[in-house]
């Protein structure tokens, strides 16, 4: 996953002092994955960017608790994650998520023919919305672990669990989506 | 294809939309520090140093438009003022799954090597806790219907963040005690939330609760809490029970 400014440590350690350009380098650094990650979540583009600016802004407030040297991205994903959830339950719902008509596999494999797109692209349709019928928990695991692709950790601290609830979590979500496609997808 | 692969593949064909520049509206909502502080919580802020001087008094703090005021800290626990709780949902299957892992005495005697506190007069916990960073809670009563909770942290190491942090509304009671000539706190009469902290210092969502009486200590390095229903004086008699 992209979006890591360097130096991101002194950066943080800079905007904790006070420093709003050092903050303002963050921002900069992170909106991006920080709206992914909150558009994955509530499926609605004007929720994810109301999270991500509330996110920030309470980011800013909680530098000060903010412990020097440990990574940046996840404690920060983690103030968006709450922010979105607080939105998807105002909301009471959460928007669809769509496929790109052009999407490409990320497998490297050759560039496919036509016939081999749409079949592509049905495919993971069906995927995605095996996906949205799981529960808020395991679609959220899901979410971090494989269409944010942070790591265990990251996904730890993205969303307030620890590590062994994530590798727990992932697996039962795992097979509750196994059970949904069916033999669709094999294992 | 496995299914894992399969599912980063769909995380990168997803469709979002491009996001827009955040930066300028970041920026213009961030809060300042005031040039000058205003009135009243100055006045908030001179009570509470008053409180951490003396160490005696009931403190009633004045309601104050300050959005958090760090009033004490002891052990592993820090109080901090707010203006307002935040909304806590109750904890789907009470304490049970937030605590920790569900041990027994001689586990967590075994697996933290620490001598466990306990409850003199009183029969053992009907459960234990094994909690992060070191905490161990024993519970009277059932994870739905509480009606004793002990919780016993080593001391932690300097610089690290405290294990709990309680946010106290306005208004609310904040009584410095003794017990046993060990430095304590009793938070009474309304509820204040409970928030226990990661080793980064950051709220774990799973483990943020009400409290209504909650008795504070610190002794030998060591932080006892305890909370149930209770007045002061009969929390102070518990604490002074605890060996």
């Amino acid at each position: 996953m992209e979006g890591r400014p360097p130096d991101d440590a002194a950066l943080a350690e800079r905007a904790k002092h006070g420093d709003e350009r050092a903050f303002e380098e963050l921002v900069r650094g992170y909106q991006d994955v920080a709206f992914r990650t909150a558009y994955l979540l509530t499926g609605s583009a004007a929720d994810a960017e109301e999270a991500v600016q509330s996110g920030f802004v309470k980011a800013w407030s909680a530098l000060p608790r903010f412990r020097a040297g440990s990574p940046f991205r996840p404690w920060l994903l983690r103030i968006v994650v709450n922010e979105a959830h607080n939105r998807r339950r105002a909301a009471r719902r959460r928007g669809e998520l769509a496929v790109r008509a052009s999407a490409v596999s990320a497998s490297g494999d050759a560039a496919p023919s036509p016939e081999d797109a749409v079949l592509g692209r049905e495919r993971r349709l069906g995927l995605l919305r095996a996906v949205e019928r799981l529960s808020d928990l395991d679609r959220d695991v899901l979410t971090c672990r494989y269409f944010l692709e942070l790591s265990e950790v990251e996904t730890a601290t993205a969303l307030s669990l620890r590590r062994g609830t994530v590798k727990s979590r992932t697996a039962r979500a795992l097979a509750r989506l196994r059970a949904e496609l069916g033999a669709e997808v094999s294992a | 294809m496995s299914l894992e692969r399969a599912l980063v593949d769909l995380g990168r064909s997803l469709d979002v939309p491009e996001p827009v520049d955040l930066l300028p509206t970041v920026v213009a909502r961030l809060e300042r520090p005031p040039r000058r502080r205003p009135e009243r919580r100055r006045l908030a802020a001179a009570v509470g140093l008053a409180a951490l001087v003396a160490l005696v008094a009931t403190l009633v703090v004045p309601d104050a438009r300050s959005a958090l005021l760090r009033l004490l800290s002891i052990g592993g626990e820090r109080v901090v003022l707010v203006d307002e709780l935040p909304e806590v949902e109750p904890l789907p299957r009470g304490f049970d799954l937030v605590l920790g892992e569900e041990v027994t005495l001689a586990e967590a005697r075994a697996r933290t090597g620490l001598e466990l506190a306990r409850l003199e007069g009183s029969p053992d916990p009907d459960r234990v806790y094994l909690g992060p960073r070191e905490t161990v809670w024993f519970l009277w009563g059932t994870p739905r219907r509480v009606r004793l909770l002990l919780a016993q942290t080593r001391e932690l190491a300097p610089g690290t963040p405290p294990l709990v942090e309680k946010q106290v509304e306005a208004g609310g009671e904040v009584e410095p005690v003794s017990v046993d000539g060990a430095r304590g706190i009793f938070l009474g009469g309304s509820r204040h939330v409970v928030l226990l902290l990661d080793a980064a210092g950051e709220p774990v969502e799973e483990a943020v609760w009400l409290a209504r009486d909650v008795l504070v200590w610190e002794r030998a390095g060591t932080t006892f809490r305890l909370e149930g229903e209770l007045s002061r004086d009969r929390a102070l008699e518990l604490a002074r029970a605890v060996r």
